[in-house]
């Protein structure tokens, strides 16, 4: 009875490491858990200390943390419910988004906000944790057209699953609808529903 | 492309260089592209010219006695 058991919940989703977590502590003195992310960590000291256990977390060099929680006296009974909070800190609701509002970062020099935005793009499509829709207006829209010179990052991104929506109005407005050469003609009210129902958005 | 890399990166002394060299590089229609230095050159925030080794020869040619080039490196993928 007194043997460690070890709940590797790393990689799972929320509430997953939770449930793992309570179902070992009811029926072992002491358990490790190990999970990933500040999400489950949370969630797991809560439940400890609920449960009236001795809560010890370690952070390992892998970014991961293990939480050792060993029973103190004999009981360890949750009198109420325990609700794991899987909206906590870190956890997103919404897609990820990066809007280009202009063809170029920043303000102040036009010149230099060029060589920026487009090394932005470079960076973005070489990143691992990409956007799930970008969105493309104003000025940002003359980055998706025939002859841009960040058409393929952003075709590398769309063949990715990356959604480029980019509005129609500016297409036109430029007069270069016909060009576009990556990404799918958008609207206002895609535009808006993305944003509001983005869980994190990105303007560089 | 057993040994051979996809790119090299031309590195420059300024930012200034990058924009001259970028100029005429678009004049002479040789393909290049701008990317952020990587990370395992220099961490500074940087910028550089990418290009495929097969035109490395014209486009050194065509900044040569114009634009002074630090240094050009493999990229690693």
């Amino acid at each position: 009875m007194s043997k460690t058991k070890i709940v590797d919940a790393r990689g799972l989703a929320c509430p997953q490491p939770v449930v793992l977590a309570k179902q070992a502590i009811e029926s072992h003195e002491h358990v490790k858990v190990i999970v990933d992310n500040d999400t489950a960590l949370e969630n797991v000291k809560r439940l400890g200390t609920k449960l009236g256990c001795d809560v010890k977390v370690e952070k390992k060099k892998d970014g991961a943390y293990e939480i050792n929680l060993t029973r103190k006296g004999g009981v360890a009974g949750a009198k109420e419910e325990f609700v794991p909070s899987c909206s906590a800190t870190s956890a997103q609701s919404g897609p990820f988004v990066i809007v280009i509002a202009e063809d170029k970062m920043g303000r102040g020099n036009d010149e230099l906000g060029y060589v920026l935005i487009r090394a932005f793009l470079h960076t973005v499509a070489g990143q691992a944790e990409k956007p799930n829709v970008m969105i493309f207006y104003n000025t940002g829209v003359k980055l998706t057209v025939q002859g841009s010179e960040v058409l393929d990052d952003l075709k590398q991104l769309e063949n990715e699953g990356v959604q480029l929506l980019v509005c129609g109005t500016c297409l036109n407005y430029f007069e270069i609808k016909d060009k576009l050469a990556a990404g799918t003609v958008s609207n206002m009210y895609d535009i808006v529903e993305t944003m509001s129902s983005a869980g994190r958005l990105i303007v560089p | 492309m057993s040994g051979q890399p996809q790119y090299f990166v031309m590195l420059f002394k300024a930012v200034s260089y990058v924009l001259k060299a970028e100029k005429i590089l678009k004049k002479e229609g040789l393909p290049h592209k701008l990317i952020p230095v990587p990370k395992n050159i220099s961490s500074d925030c940087g910028i550089c010219l990418r290009f495929e080794p097969s035109i490395q020869n014209k486009i050194e040619a065509a900044l040569l006695n114009k634009v002074e080039i630090e240094e050009i490196r493999e990229l690693a993928d």
